[in-house]
C-alpha cells in the first residue's frame, strides 16, 4: 500500500529554487524550463512553488557566497522531508570561476546534502529536465 | 486583456509546442559548446588549455611511476567557455555537442574527462618525452619530408645537436 | 431515522464529501490543462490535483515554533468543514432536491465566506510577516467582493420573491423550483447585469489570477498558506476544490438550473457540462489574459462595475416586478 502510494505521489514532485548567490544564468535556465512552452516542466508534474514548506525538489544555483550562507542553511532546514537537493550549474557543485574567491564558502555539499549535480554554465534546460527527472528517482525510494 | 485573449485563443487552436524531451528526441543546435572531449594521441602537452581554462578544469600532471602525463578535465567545473579548444595548437581538445550532465551525487569525483599520454624514449640518447604528434607536424610544415619525420623521434637536445651539425 | 441516514449520506457521498472533492479536483485539473493548452504547453494530466493531494499527505508538517498552535491547527479544518456542509445546499436540479428549508441561501452566503475566514486566522496565527500581509488583503477581498454577491442573491431572491407574491425568498430550493416553472433566470433580461456581476465575482473569490493578490506566489510567497505544509496544505487545496464546486453550483442553481431530462446520469452530466463553460469563463480565461493586480485597484474594480451591474438589475427587478 505505502508502495502504491509513494509510486503515486512521486509524480508531483514541486519545485523550490534557492539562488545561493548565483549571477542569475542558472535561474533564467530553471525560468525558462517553467515558463516557455518548449521545455515544459509541468508535463511530469513539476510546479515551481514559492514556499519552502511546499516543496520537494531543492534547486540550488550560485556558489554560496559567504553573506548567504546562513539563509541557505535555514532555508533548507524549513523544507520538510522526504527531500531532494540538485545543484544546478557549476558554481554549487565546485565554485567554479569563483572557487578560491575569500567571498565564497561553497561547494555547497560541505553543508548541506545534495543528490544530483547538473554541471554547466549555465546547463540546457534539457539536461535540468535530466536532473530533475533524476532526482525524482532518488526521491520515490525516500517517500 | 483583450489582445492577451486573441492571442491565448489563437495558441489554443495551435497546440503545443512543446518538446518531447524527456520522452522523446530533441534537437540540438549546430555549434552548441557541450562536454569536452579530450584526444591524447593528438596532445603535445604544451599545456595551453591549462592556462587559459577559465574555471580551473583541466589539470595536466606527471603520473606517480614517471611513466607519461595525464590529463584529467572535470566537468563540474567546466564553463564551457571553449578557450581551450580556441587555444589548442592541434586541435586534441575539442568541444563535442553532448549536454546530457545530470548525474548523481556519488559520481561527482567520478565525473572527468581522462587522458594519458605516454611517454616516449628519445630515438638517439633514449631520454623519456612527450611524443610529438603527427597533427603538430602539419601544423608547423607545409610538408613532411622525411628529414623531419627522422626528427620527430628525437628530443629537443638530440634535435639541436642534429640541427648544429 | 432515515432522514438523518439519509443526511450523512448527503454528506459524506453524494453530492457532498466523496462526490463533491472529485468533481472539483477534476475542475481543477482541467483549468490547469486548459491554462497550459492556451500557452502552447502540454500541461500536467487531468489527474494531477489528485496526485498532488496524495504527495502532500505523504509530507512532514512543520509548525513555525512562534505560531499559535491551536489557531494554526484548526484554521484549515474551519475552511473545510465549512465547505463540505455549503455542498449540501446547493440543489442539483433533477438530481437532488438540496435541503429544503427557508433561508438556506443566507446560510450558504455566511458558509461562503468561512474558506477565507480560515486564511485569514491561518494567515496570523502562522506569526510569519508574509502572513500576516496575506491576511489584510484576504480581508480587504472578502469586503470588496461580499457586496456584490449580496446584491446579487438578494435581485434573484426579490425576483423570484415578487414574482410567487411574497416579498423575498431566501430559499434556494423555491428559486429552483421557480425556475424549473417559469424558466431559467438566465433568459430574463432584467437580469444579465446581474450574472456578469456573479461572473466577475467568481475569480475573486476562488483567488486566481488577477484576483490572486492575497495568495500572490511571487510577490508574498502565498501569504496565508505559506506556513502550512504536508496534510494541512492538503486540506486547503481540498477547500479549494469544493469552494470551487460551491461558487459555481450556485451560480448554476441562481441563473441556469433547467435540466436536460428525466435522466439522472443524463442529468448530471449536463450539469458538468455547465460547470465546465462556467469554469472557462470567468476562471480559465480571466485567468489567461490578465495579470495580477493591486489590492487598491480589485477594491475600487469590485465596488464599481460588479456592484453598479447587481444595482442596475435590482432596480430593474423593483420597477418591473
Amino acid at each position: 500500500m505505502t508502495k502504491l502510494l509513494s509510486k503515486i505521489a512521486k509524480r508531483s514532485p514541486w519545485l523550490y529554487r534557492i539562488n545561493a548567490g548565483s549571477c542569475n544564468g542558472c535561474d533564467v535556465e530553471l525560468a525558462t524550463t517553467a515558463c516557455i512552452p518548449r521545455y515544459d516542466v509541468e508535463r511530469l508534474g513539476c510546479k515551481y512553488c514559492g514556499s519552502p514548506k511546499h516543496a520537494d525538489i531543492v534547486l540550488i544555483t550560485g556558489p554560496l557566497t559567504a553573506r548567504v550562507r546562513e539563509k541557505v542553511l535555514r532555508l533548507y532546514e524549513e523544507i520538510p522531508d522526504p527531500k531532494v537537493t540538485v545543484a544546478i550549474g557549476v558554481c554549487p557543485i565546485s565554485g567554479g570561476v569563483f572557487r578560491d574567491s575569500y567571498a565564497i564558502t561553497g561547494p555547497i555539499d560541505n553543508y548541506i546534502p545534495v543528490d544530483v549535480n547538473v554541471p554547466g554554465c549555465p546547463p540546457r534546460p534539457q539536461a535540468i529536465i535530466d536532473g530533475i527527472i533524476e532526482a525524482i528517482k532518488i526521491w520515490e525510494t525516500r517517500l | 486583456m483583450a489582445s492577451f485573449l486573441k492571442i491565448a485563443l489563437r495558441n489554443l487552436f495551435k497546440g503545443p509546442t512543446t518538446d518531447p524531451y524527456p520522452f522523446g528526441e530533441t534537437f540540438v543546435p549546430k555549434g552548441l559548446r557541450g562536454k569536452a572531449k579530450y584526444n591524447a594521441a593528438a596532445c603535445i602537452a604544451c599545456r595551453m588549455c591549462e592556462y587559459v581554462c577559465a574555471g580551473g578544469a583541466i589539470q595536466i600532471r606527471e603520473v606517480a611511476d614517471k611513466s607519461g602525463l595525464e590529463f584529467i578535465l572535470w566537468h563540474n567545473t567546466c564553463t564551457f567557455c571553449g578557450l581551450c579548444e580556441y587555444y589548442c595548437p592541434t586541435k586534441a581538445i575539442r568541444l563535442t555537442e553532448d549536454y546530457h550532465t545530470a548525474h548523481r551525487q556519488e559520481d561527482k569525483y567520478r565525473y572527468v574527462e581522462k587522458g594519458f599520454i605516454k611517454y616516449v624514449n628519445c630515438a638517439e640518447c633514449g631520454t623519456p618525452m612527450v611524443p610529438i604528434s603527427p597533427e603538430l607536424l602539419q601544423r608547423a610544415y607545409r610538408q613532411v619530408n622525411r628529414e623531419i619525420e627522422r626528427l620527430r623521434h628525437l628530443c629537443p637536445k638530440c634535435r639541436q645537436k642534429r640541427a648544429l651539425r | 431515522m432515515t432522514d438523518i441516514g439519509h443526511l450523512i449520506f448527503n454528506l459524506l457521498i453524494f453530492p457532498g464529501g466523496l462526490f463533491a472533492i472529485v468533481l472539483g479536483l477534476l475542475l481543477m485539473g482541467i483549468d490547469r490543462k486548459i491554462v497550459a493548452r492556451f500557452q502552447r504547453r502540454v500541461g500536467p494530466p487531468l489527474y494531477q490535483p489528485f496526485i498532488d493531494l496524495v504527495k502532500l499527505t505523504r509530507k512532514e508538517i512543520i509548525v513555525p515554533e512562534t505560531a499559535h498552535l491551536q489557531a494554526f491547527r484548526l484554521a484549515p479544518l474551519l475552511g473545510f468543514a465549512g465547505m463540505i456542509v455549503a455542498v449540501i445546499l446547493i440543489p442539483i436540479a433533477g438530481v437532488y432536491q438540496g435541503l429544503e428549508f427557508s433561508g438556506d441561501l443566507l446560510v450558504l452566503l455566511y458558509l461562503l465566506s468561512l474558506p477565507a475566514i480560515a486564511l485569514m486566522i491561518g494567515g496570523s496565527a502562522s506569526s510569519s510577516p508574509f502572513g500576516a500581509v496575506g491576511f489584510s488583503r484576504e480581508m480587504v477581498m472578502m469586503m470588496s467582493y461580499e457586496l456584490p454577491l449580496l446584491l446579487v442573491l438578494l435581485t434573484v431572491a426579490l425576483k423570484v420573491g415578487l414574482k410567487t407574491g411574497g416579498i423575498a425568498t431566501f430559499s434556494l430550493s423555491k428559486i429552483v423550483g421557480f425556475q424549473l416553472e417559469n424558466g431559467a433566470l438566465l433568459f430574463d433580461y432584467t437580469m444579465l447585469p446581474a450574472l456578469v456581476a456573479f461572473l466577475i465575482f467568481i475569480p475573486g473569490t476562488m483567488g486566481v489570477v488577477p484576483f490572486d493578490i492575497p495568495e500572490a506566489e511571487t510577490e508574498i510567497v502565498e501569504g496565508p498558506i505559506l506556513e502550512y505544509s504536508g496534510s494541512w496544505l492538503a486540506l486547503f487545496k481540498l477547500t479549494n476544490a469544493l469552494k470551487m464546486v460551491v461558487v459555481l453550483g450556485l451560480a448554476v442553481a441562481l441563473f441556469f438550473p433547467t435540466p436536460l431530462g428525466e435522466n439522472t446520469m443524463l442529468n448530471l452530466l449536463w450539469y458538468f457540462l455547465k460547470y465546465l463553460i462556467l469554469l472557462v469563463i470567468s476562471i480559465t480565461i480571466v485567468r489567461t489574459s490578465t495579470g495580477r493586480i493591486r489590492i487598491d485597484q480589485a477594491f475600487k474594480f469590485y465596488l464599481k462595475y460588479p456592484t453598479a451591474l447587481a444595482l442596475i438589475s435590482l432596480v430593474l427587478t423593483l420597477v418591473k416586478g
